[in-house]
């Protein structure tokens, strides 16, 4: 008892303790319900054995009734052009007006400050918001694209279902692109000073320099915000919600939406937590990349 | 005698703060010229403003005959050895070296070639497939110069290359740097604040203080006869001792108050009265016994290397003395000091500079 006493007080029992607290958390905070979701995906539920772990075991049958479904490769195929363009737009955007601070003229940092009011407003709260510049007879989107010529008459951003869940992913871009920004500009903050002058040195142009320093020592930081991306575009739910609430007739539906929609206002709580599986293994693929591309950081 | 890199007149600001103050410098096509001086004299800055790194404000720089004032960087065909080195980590050393290659166009067969004849001369053929994190200091510090050498430049800078390897690796790196100088026919200038290093590489140095040229010529120059009392405190290890003293009534002879005056005859003009600030190099001072010596005075601390005595007077100033071989004295004993009247360097005390003759 002593013995274990004193560990606890300065040896490794200390370190253990510490590391087990975080862990128990995770574990029946995170681990349990990622358990329980997989199993009940192989399971037939519905209302009245909600309340029961044991439950009629039906093997892969929520998966085959799932893509038997006529709506599920279109959702599917929603969520991959939702994530593609969503994760496209944030990092072109945040890489852009990260290089654009770098140069650090007057006023840099106290500009870039600013570009993180986006990322602290709640989604709901930026859904609204572009709910109103989306708006189809009076918003400032198509007020701008008619004024310029772009367009001839006005877009129903909303309500039209080739262009539904381009209204989420625009509104995602503006929302995401802060993130991306303040991380890749800690990735080119780190890029020393000298290697740029030795290229330039070496007869290197600007854009040159670009694509033979920049571009391989962003290396690493650029494959970490690309998996961020992914797992936060797989994450985003409140845009959905507040802006086209997957419509119209699922034209701007994606997984994670439906996943909540079949689960907590159809309540097939099978079919939703099928959904989720098939997501985890998305987030999974890219947390491999995430932890892979920060162990290969290249620093001189 | 081409001059390869020729300043007239050139300044440079950083707003109101003056960096370089009217330096006028030739460098002759083929010479090892050294820049030196304590930190914040300068010395980088001249040097970058060669490299095209700082623009200059008004004077005009030339390199090979040709005004580069506004030229880029990258169209003066100079190389820079950085002090950091400034290797590309992401690139393997013959990715490093060949890099310059890359980027004017050069065929990859051309390049690996380039490639293999530098690190043959460099030593480095054995680590091409390497990246720089797995190299230590002196293969880094090769590998930035062979990157330098890959491209035949009009000049090789040197910011401080030495900086960063330990005593041992800097003297042998020192010698290999003035070889490839001599070997390659090249145009170096090299940046450094430790006069040893200017002193034994260079043919020509210059040395700076605020960004002002104190005096330029050969190491050999510079030690004989310093410009000025700055110059002769930092050229010479250990340094210049530094005593007060006045010229004497005949105008052929100083006053030396070491607690007792002393006359001493000089073989120079000075005023009557004039206050003097004399020069004695340690290595230019001689033990003697106690009633022999010009003067005498109590040891305060004795240093031997075994072949190298240092020994350090308890006077005002302090006053060292240096010589090879072995002293019996020891910390409390008196000793005579004897000296040439040639070896005496004579500063006037308000200007600083050389009494001439």
């Amino acid at each position: 008892m002593k013995r274990f006493l004193s560990s606890m007080i300065d040896g490794r029992g200390f370190d253990i303790g510490l590391v087990s607290l975080p862990l128990a958390f995770l574990l029946t905070l995170s681990g349990l319900p990622l358990l329980y979701n997989i199993v009940m995906s192989f399971q037939e539920v519905d209302m009245f054995s909600l309340g029961s772990f044991w439950r009629p075991f039906v093997g892969l049958k929520n998966y085959r009734d799932l893509f038997a479904q006529p709506e599920t490769w279109p959702i599917l195929a929603n969520t991959a052009t939702f994530v593609i363009a969503s994760i496209a737009g944030q990092f072109l955007v945040g890489f852009g007006l990260a290089l654009f601070f770098w140069t650090n003229f007057p006023g840099a940092s106290w500009l870039r400050g600013l570009f993180l009011v986006s990322w602290v407003m709640p989604g709901l709260v930026v859904g609204a918001i572009w709910n109103w510049i989306l708006s189809g007879d009076f918003g400032v989107l198509n007020f701008i694209l008619r004024e310029t010529g772009l367009i001839g008459g006005n877009i129903f951003w909303r309500s039209d279902p080739d262009f539904s869940l381009w209204a989420v992913i625009i509104a995602n871009i503006w929302l995401g692109t802060s993130f991306n920004m303040i991380l890749l500009s800690v990735g080119l903050s780190a890029i020393p000073r000298d290697l740029y002058e030795a290229s330039e040195l070496d007869g290197a142009n600007v854009w040159q320099r670009f694509w033979t320093i920049t571009l391989p020592m962003m290396r690493a930081s650029i494959g970490a915000i690309i998996a961020l991306g992914l797992i936060f575009t797989l994450q985003q739910f409140d845009l959905f919600a507040a802006i086209t609430s997957g419509g119209p007739n699922n034209a701007s539906n994606v997984t994670q939406y439906w996943a909540w929609d079949l689960s907590f206002r159809q309540y097939d709580f099978a079919k939703g937590a099928t959904i989720s599986v098939i997501m985890i293994v998305f987030v999974m693929i890219a947390s491999v990349v995430y932890v892979r591309s920060t162990r290969h950081e290249v620093r001189g | 005698m081409t001059a390869q890199i020729e300043l007239t007149n050139v300044n440079k600001y950083y707003g109101a703060y003056h960096a370089l103050k009217d330096i006028e410098l030739s460098i002759r096509k083929g010479s090892f010229t050294a820049l030196v001086g304590p930190s914040g004299c300068g010395k980088s800055t001249l040097l970058r403003s060669l490299a095209g790194l700082e623009s200059i404000s008004s004077g005009t720089l030339k390199i090979a005959g040709e005004v580069m004032n506004a030229v880029p960087p990258r169209k003066r065909d100079v190389a820079m050895v950085f002090q950091s080195y400034a290797l590309y980590p992401h690139m393997t050393v013959e990715e490093n070296l060949t890099y310059s290659l890359r980027i004017k166009g050069v065929a990859k067969a051309e390049r690996k070639k380039a490639a293999n004849e530098v690190a043959a001369v460099t030593g480095l053929t054995h680590l091409l497939g390497r990246y720089p994190r797995e190299l230590s200091g002196g293969q880094r510090q090769r590998v930035a110069m062979s990157r330098a050498i890959i491209r035949h430049p009009k000049a090789f800078l040197f910011d401080e290359p030495l900086s960063n390897l330990d005593a041992a690796l800097r003297v042998h790196m020192r010698k290999e740097i003035r070889a490839l100088h001599d070997r390659l026919g090249a145009t170096s200038v090299y940046v450094t604040h430790d006069q040893v290093e200017a002193m034994t590489m260079a043919d020509h140095v210059v040395i700076l203080r605020d960004g002002i040229i104190e005096q330029q010529g050969s190491p050999l120059e510079l030690y004989d006869r310093p410009a000025n009392k700055f110059v002769a405190g930092f050229i010479g290890s250990p340094a210049m001792n530094f005593l007060p003293a006045i010229g004497g009534q005949d105008g052929q002879s100083i006053i030396l108050d070491l607690g007792v005056k002393q006359t001493i005859a000089i073989n120079r003009a000075v005023r009557p009265g004039q206050a003097l600030s004399i020069g004695l190099r340690p290595e230019h001072i001689e033990l003697a016994a106690p009633d022999q010596g010009a003067l005498s005075a109590p040891v305060a601390l004795v240093e031997s290397t075994g072949a190298t005595c240092f020994l350090t007077m308890a006077t005002t100033p302090e006053l060292s003395v240096v010589f090879n071989g072995r002293s019996g004295a020891r910390a409390g004993d008196r000793v005579g000091l004897n000296f040439a009247s040639g070896s005496i360097h004579l500063f006037d005390a308000a200007t600083e500079r050389r009494v001439p003759g």
